[in-house]
């Protein structure tokens, strides 16, 4: 089933911190409209390791390397591991209008996602559940969640991967294992060595193809704004949420 | 039944289809029954809806550590949601992987 919507709002949110990226997609949610869902582009700076709504920070990440290298931290709203978020585009889609099965509903919004990828030349594929793959590399990685019968989907596009950076900031289940670990990884995860805004014009001409609809570019509204930043403070940037488990 | 006051705790990293972490705090009654006193269940899996995991950790504490017990009542509280990267046969063997650990 793929939903009719009126026509596709647009943000293109620059480069922002962990806790805003996280908020305003929050804030998003509570602001979607009936048929017109949201696109969001985004970036990282500084750069952020976020992680997975279910995982425990102390477990996953390397809190002092990552203060070291300027990296902040996030728990996400979403489910999924944790990721470095560098060079990268994030997007996100957020709509009132979605299948109810979970695993068509990601692959109806990586379906664009892997159109846009086949237009830039890359021969790309949907890696149930929640991956897309191009030659058995993983070049992105989403997760869902639904709230109040909404549904966000944000997803990384990877630019460059630098695999021991992602390692000096993220833990190992086992130590002795790592330099396995890092040479799988970098077997099993590449970029794409595309610009940032390569792949931004590539995913809103394929969202648009993909639901045979308009998309107009759009600003952060103002209460958008102002939601985002009492949910960056409150919520994103206290340690409850980010030390949750 | 009295229970002796006797409280270890455990871990265990399982792979599923995702990766499962539990930590485990459990004690034993006078019939050497082990019985969950606390169970954290952390990794990279989805839950929809995700708050439903804070309930089944609730719902496990008491719970003897049996295999039946554990998978009934994990299929009980997850009844009404969808889970990827685990399913009750492997959530009930990573929490009893503990005590092999």
């Amino acid at each position: 089933m793929i939903p009719k919507f009126n026509k596709i709002r647009l943000l293109e949110t620059g480069h922002k911190s962990a806790f805003y990226n996280m908020a305003l997609d929050q804030a998003l949610m509570s602001n979607v409209k009936d048929s017109i869902p949201v696109l969001r582009l985004y970036g990282w700076k500084p750069a952020a390791v976020s992680i997975g709504y279910f995982q425990s920070l102390e477990e996953e990440v390397n809190v002092g390397n990552c203060n070291n290298l300027g990296i902040d931290i996030v728990r996400r709203m979403t489910g999924g591991g944790a990721v470095l978020h560098e060079h990268e585009l994030t997007y996100s889609f957020i709509t009132k209008k979605y299948p109810t099965n979970i695993m068509e509903s990601y692959e109806l919004i990586c379906e664009p996602v892997i159109m846009c990828l086949k237009d830039l030349g890359f021969d790309a594929k949907f890696s149930p559940l929640n991956d897309i793959i191009v030659d058995n590399k993983k070049v992105s990685g989403t997760a869902q969640t639904r709230k109040q019968d909404i549904l966000l989907q944000h997803g990384t596009i990877l630019l460059d991967v630098d695999v021991n950076k992602m390692f000096s900031v993220l833990k190992v289940p086992s130590e002795k294992m790592k330099d396995k670990i890092i040479q799988d990884v970098k077997a099993r995860v590449g970029g794409l060595n595309k610009t940032f805004d390569e792949v931004a014009i590539g995913l809103q001409k394929s969202f648009s193809q993909k639901f045979g609809i308009g998309i107009f570019k759009d600003n952060v509204k103002t209460d958008e704004e102002i939601e985002a930043k009492i949910v960056q403070k409150h919520k994103y940037c206290s340690y409850e949420w980010n030390y949750k488990r | 039944m009295e229970r002796n006051r006797l409280l270890r705790t455990a871990h265990n990293l399982y792979k599923s289809k995702k990766l499962i972490k539990i930590l485990l705090e459990y004690e034993e009654d006078n019939e050497n029954n082990k019985i969950i006193n606390s169970v954290r269940i952390t990794g990279d899996f989805f839950l929809y809806p995700e708050e439903r995991l804070d309930d089944l950790e609730m719902q496990l504490k008491g719970t003897r550590l049996a295999k039946y017990e554990l998978k009934r009542k994990i299929d009980k509280c997850l009844n009404s949601s969808e889970a990827f990267g685990f399913d009750s046969e492997s959530l009930s063997d990573a929490i009893l992987g503990c005590l092999t650990r």
